[in-house]
């Protein structure tokens, strides 16, 4: 992360003011005046996302009510050259939704509708807008559920889902929100309307839903989603197992996947992440340990139980302290209450947290927390981790202090030094939360000049004129140069014997 | 700043373990594009092929990548394999299942087929509605861009947003956004037991069955209809599949992997035949499809493939009424003027175009063998 990421508007105040009018005024031919917000009382809640470090007010933010007013909107934006940024319920971190200073923010909160439930045939047709946990909760009389189901899963809009291809702690099992997307209608930045995707499993021509998943709102707006609804298994059964050094954890899971078992979920804590959770949710982790494990495993009865019984004999073998099997629906739920509260457990333990989402390859958690904590050491600021461990997804959560001046610069940089550190170890710098501004320097990093180029030309072919969220997700060229050039001042080129991909 | 900007020891680098016999062509495979782009020539993209019966045939010279062969790394507990695109498939195949592993999209490994030909042209075998496509299970690739630069996309872990998934876009662009150089894919394990029961439905062709069983929580892998009879596959612990096939109903096969075998590699004798073969892609719960012709249905009804002498326009215009689309797997038997896979149009067409001008501008990956409309 980096302040300085988002670029800051050259308009003068009056500028600003005159703009907001003339648009507003414009946009009366399409929208109604209910759906123009534009006073700053109005513009306020919308100054930022889940990365509150980011803000910036829009000219206005739109909340139109129809597929034909995105449209038209969405033409009037591409024939004035104005900046539009999509929103969701603004959840996201990495301030992908991060209004622009001489743009729209385009809401899509009132597309909050089910259009379609069809049980029978195991989809559901929604809205952008409509909540990742409604779409489970309508399902679930059923038998039926959506798979994904990020932390924020009663906030959070399928549109965000689909930008952000977000996954869930289910996720190793059931796949992200790509592997669950029949088909996107979507409207491009000309205000043509497009299905990509299909009923069908495939479609003609290149699988464009490839690319819009996890797109970010670069390529087009999102206004309805098909979902793939999946049987509710009848049986899921959690193990809770703390070991004594988070190595033992890593090799637990590592041994539990050897066994040829995929878990529905499979997450790690570190001491201090089950220590805050524990202090929130009095969930009773044995906080005594160095590391807990959470292994859920579902399917049918027969299956999960069988499951139990090589998951717990792998545990044991990896010198497991203790081991708990949920007994009930109500222990099971409390076990998994102190995970999915880890964020806001942690958030309690310091007056702020930065939220890191870097993913690496299994193997490497080992050497990955070892240097964690060196750095954590050498910056004086503490981490506490959680860990998609099943798909080697890191979450290090910062504690700090943005009223101490310079603190927040620390963060950001330590936060930036463990993203290449992911990088180092062949992972990524983003496993689910997105690049947004964020992100957008170590991009640099991880992808070479011409790949960059190629994701430039793709951005290029959706939207010729780089209106859609721009100065999101992919750097350019020159930011990239900027920031190599900051890297050589310290002293330091990142990496300067690794192969950069 | 201390020495944390080193890179990582060796023993944490994320190479594998073992030493895997192939070679890296890549420098030849870059050197031959770029020089294709100062001919302003085009080229054949060819591994292995074992599927010239896809897409219109070309008379480009060849870019082979067969030589371009490996594991480059393998970790099976990372549940991750990492492959240059020239390594046949049998070769791929046989490796993971001697550590218990699969692709799980259990795609066609035909005569001499690679890697790099099963995910250009994009193709899954029957468990791709219960385990996912081609696609779903590609984590990262490295191509060749019509700039004849070496790209990397994606990467070799399960989760990662970084960038435009622009490796799950090469899946079925039959190369015509690039040469496949790599690709990192993830692997599941092998079922512990597998059993498949056939039924006999009412009346041909219909999926209904099938659509029905796959709203319960069973652990189907595979549902296929040939005329009247069903076929449903169960994977999973032994004690899950046989707790299913309770459920189910009907007469355990015999052979049953021989079975799926044939329709994966298209060898049942129903492919065999003189007629025209059209594979049709519908939701699987669609109604059979009114069309003259011999059937084999796949995919639990969502791959449908039909033995016919009708026009391509009619089989077009029959998967467009039902929302699906068409594509022909007898194009050497067709004339050159025959659409191979169905047309598009409107914006769809323009957008597509303007994907494929983003990524190879002079037209020199494979003109013609995809959708002709977007070569233009
Ligand atoms: C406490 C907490 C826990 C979280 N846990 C998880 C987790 O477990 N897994 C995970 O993946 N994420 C998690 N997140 C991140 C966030 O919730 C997800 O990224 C989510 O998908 C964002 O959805 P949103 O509706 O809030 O989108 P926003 O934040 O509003 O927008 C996100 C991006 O999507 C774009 N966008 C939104 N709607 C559309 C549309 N209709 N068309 C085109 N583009 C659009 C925006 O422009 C922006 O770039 C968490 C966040 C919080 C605060």
């Amino acid at each position: 992360m980096s302040s300085q990421a988002a670029e800051t508007s050259q308009l003068t105040a009056t500028d600003i003011a005159s703009r907001r009018q003339r648009f507003a005024q414009a946009l009366t031919a399409f929208l109604p005046a209910s759906c123009i917000l534009s006073t700053t009382e109005e513009l306020k809640p919308y100054e930022s996302d889940g990365l509150t470090v980011f803000k910036k007010t829009p000219l206005l933010v739109l909340l139109p009510e129809t597929i034909e007013q995105v449209q038209a909107v969405l033409r009037w934006a591409s024939e004035t050259k104005v900046p539009v940024v999509a929103r969701g319920a603004g959840t996201g971190l990495s301030g992908g939704a991060l209004p622009h200073e001489e743009g729209i923010l385009l809401g899509l909160a009132k597309f909050n509708q089910i259009l379609e439930l069809n049980t029978e045939l195991g989809f559901a047709r929604v809205q952008p807008g409509v909540r990742n946990l409604a779409i489970s909760d309508a399902a679930r009389p059923h038998g039926l559920y959506y798979a994904p189901d990020p932390s924020s899963q009663i906030a959070c809009t399928i549109g965000g889902n689909v930008a952000e291809n977000s996954g869930g702690v289910h996720c190793l099992k059931y796949g992200l929100t790509i592997h669950n997307v029949l088909a996107v209608t979507v409207v491009t930045i000309d205000g043509d309307l497009l299905e990509i995707g299909s009923s069908a499993m495939d479609s003609a021509g290149y699988d464009l839903l490839s690319i819009m998943n996890g797109s970010e709102g670069m390529l087009a707006v999102v206004v309805e989603v098909r979902v793939k609804l999946l049987p509710t298994p009848p049986s899921a059964k959690l193990i809770m197992a703390a070991f004594n050094s988070v190595e033992d954890a890593g090799s637990a899971v590592g041994k539990v996947i050897a066994e040829g078992i995929i878990p529905a979920g499979l997450e790690l804590m570190d001491k201090p992440a089950m220590v805050a959770a524990e202090a929130f949710a009095n969930c009773g982790y044995p906080t005594d340990s160095a590391a807990l494990l959470l292994c859920e495993l579902d399917g049918l009865e027969e299956e999960v139980t069988a499951q139990i019984k090589k998951v717990s004999s792998v545990f044991k073998a990896c010198n497991v302290s203790e081991l708990r099997v949920a007994e009930s629906e109500e222990e099971r739920l409390l076990l998994w209450k102190g995970r999915k509260s880890a964020f806001p457990a942690v958030g309690r333990l310091a007056p702020d947290y930065y939220c890191i989402d870097g993913t690496i390859p299994r193997g490497q958690l080992p050497y990955v927390l070892r240097r964690m904590e060196q750095l954590s050491a050498e910056y004086e600021l503490p981490i506490a981790n959680v860990f998609h461990a099943g798909d080697g997804n890191l979450h290090p959560l910062i504690l700090f202090d943005a009223n101490i001046p310079g603190e927040t610069k620390r963060t950001e940089e330590l936060g930036s030094r463990i993203l290449l550190l992911c990088v180092e170890v062949g992972g990524t710098v983003t496993g689910e939360h997105g690049v947004g501004v964020e992100k957008i320097n170590e991009m640099c990093v991880q992808f070479d000049e011409d790949s960059l180029v190629q994701f430039h030309a793709i951005k290029a072919a959706f939207d010729p004129d780089g209106l859609l969220n721009p100065g999101k997700a992919v750097p350019t060229l020159q930011r990239c140069a900027e920031f190599g050039a900051m890297h050589v001042h310290h002293g330091n080129i990142p990496f300067p014997n690794l192969e950069r991909f | 700043m201390s020495d944390t900007d080193n890179p990582a020891p060796a023993e944490n680098r994320p190479t594998s373990s073992q030493n895997w016999p192939g070679q890296d062509r890549t420098d030849q495979l870059v050197e031959r594009v770029q020089q294709a782009i100062t001919d302003n020539a085009p080229l054949n993209i060819v591994g292995g092929k074992s599927k010239s019966f896809l897409g219109r045939s070309q008379t480009a010279p060849s870019l082979s990548t067969l030589e371009h062969t490996g594991v480059v790394s393998y970790e099976p507990t990372e549940l991750v394999v990492t492959v240059r695109a020239g390594t046949t498939m049998l070769e791929l195949t046989q490796l993971l299942a001697q550590h218990g592993q699969m692709l799980p999209f259990e795609p066609p490994v035909l005569n001499g087929g690679t890697i790099g030909g099963v995910l250009a042209c994009g193709l899954s075998g029957p468990a791709r509605p219960f385990a996912g496509s081609a696609r779903d299970f590609v984590l990262g690739m490295r191509v060749i861009n019509g700039q004849g630069k070496a790209l990397r996309f994606g990467g070799e872990v399960m989760k990662n947003v970084a960038g435009y998934d622009a490796a799950r876009l090469q899946v079925g662009a039959f190369g015509t956004l690039g040469v496949l150089l790599e690709t990192s894919m993830k692997v599941l394990p092998l079922p512990e037991a597998q059993l498949t029961l056939q039924h006999e439905l009412q009346s041909a062709n219909t999926t209904d069955g099938i659509v029905k069983l796959m709203r319960q929580p069973l652990p189907i892998s595979a549902a296929a209809v040939i005329g009247t009879s069903q076929f449903i596959r169960l994977s999973g612990s032994a004690s899950a599949v046989s707790a299913a096939a309770r459920t189910c109903g009907g007469e355990e096969v015999e052979n049953a992997d021989a079975f799926w075998q044939s329709i994966r590699e298209y060898e049942h004798p129903f492919f065999s035949s003189e007629k025209a073969l059209w594979r049709i892609s519908v939701a699987e719960y669609v109604a059979p499809i009114e069309l003259d012709g011999d059937w084999l249905i796949d995919w639990a009804g969502g791959q449908r493939f039909i033995k016919t002498d009708l026009e391509a326009e009619t089989i077009y215009a029959a998967a467009a009424a039902v929302k699906g689309h068409a594509s022909c797997y007898s194009a050497l038997q067709m004339a050159d003027s025959v659409a191979l896979f169905q047309p598009m149009d409107g914006v769809m067409r323009s957008l597509q175009k303007r994907v494929r001008d983003s990524f190879d501008p002079q037209r020199l990956f494979n003109p013609g063998r995809f959708h002709p409309e977007l070569d233009a």
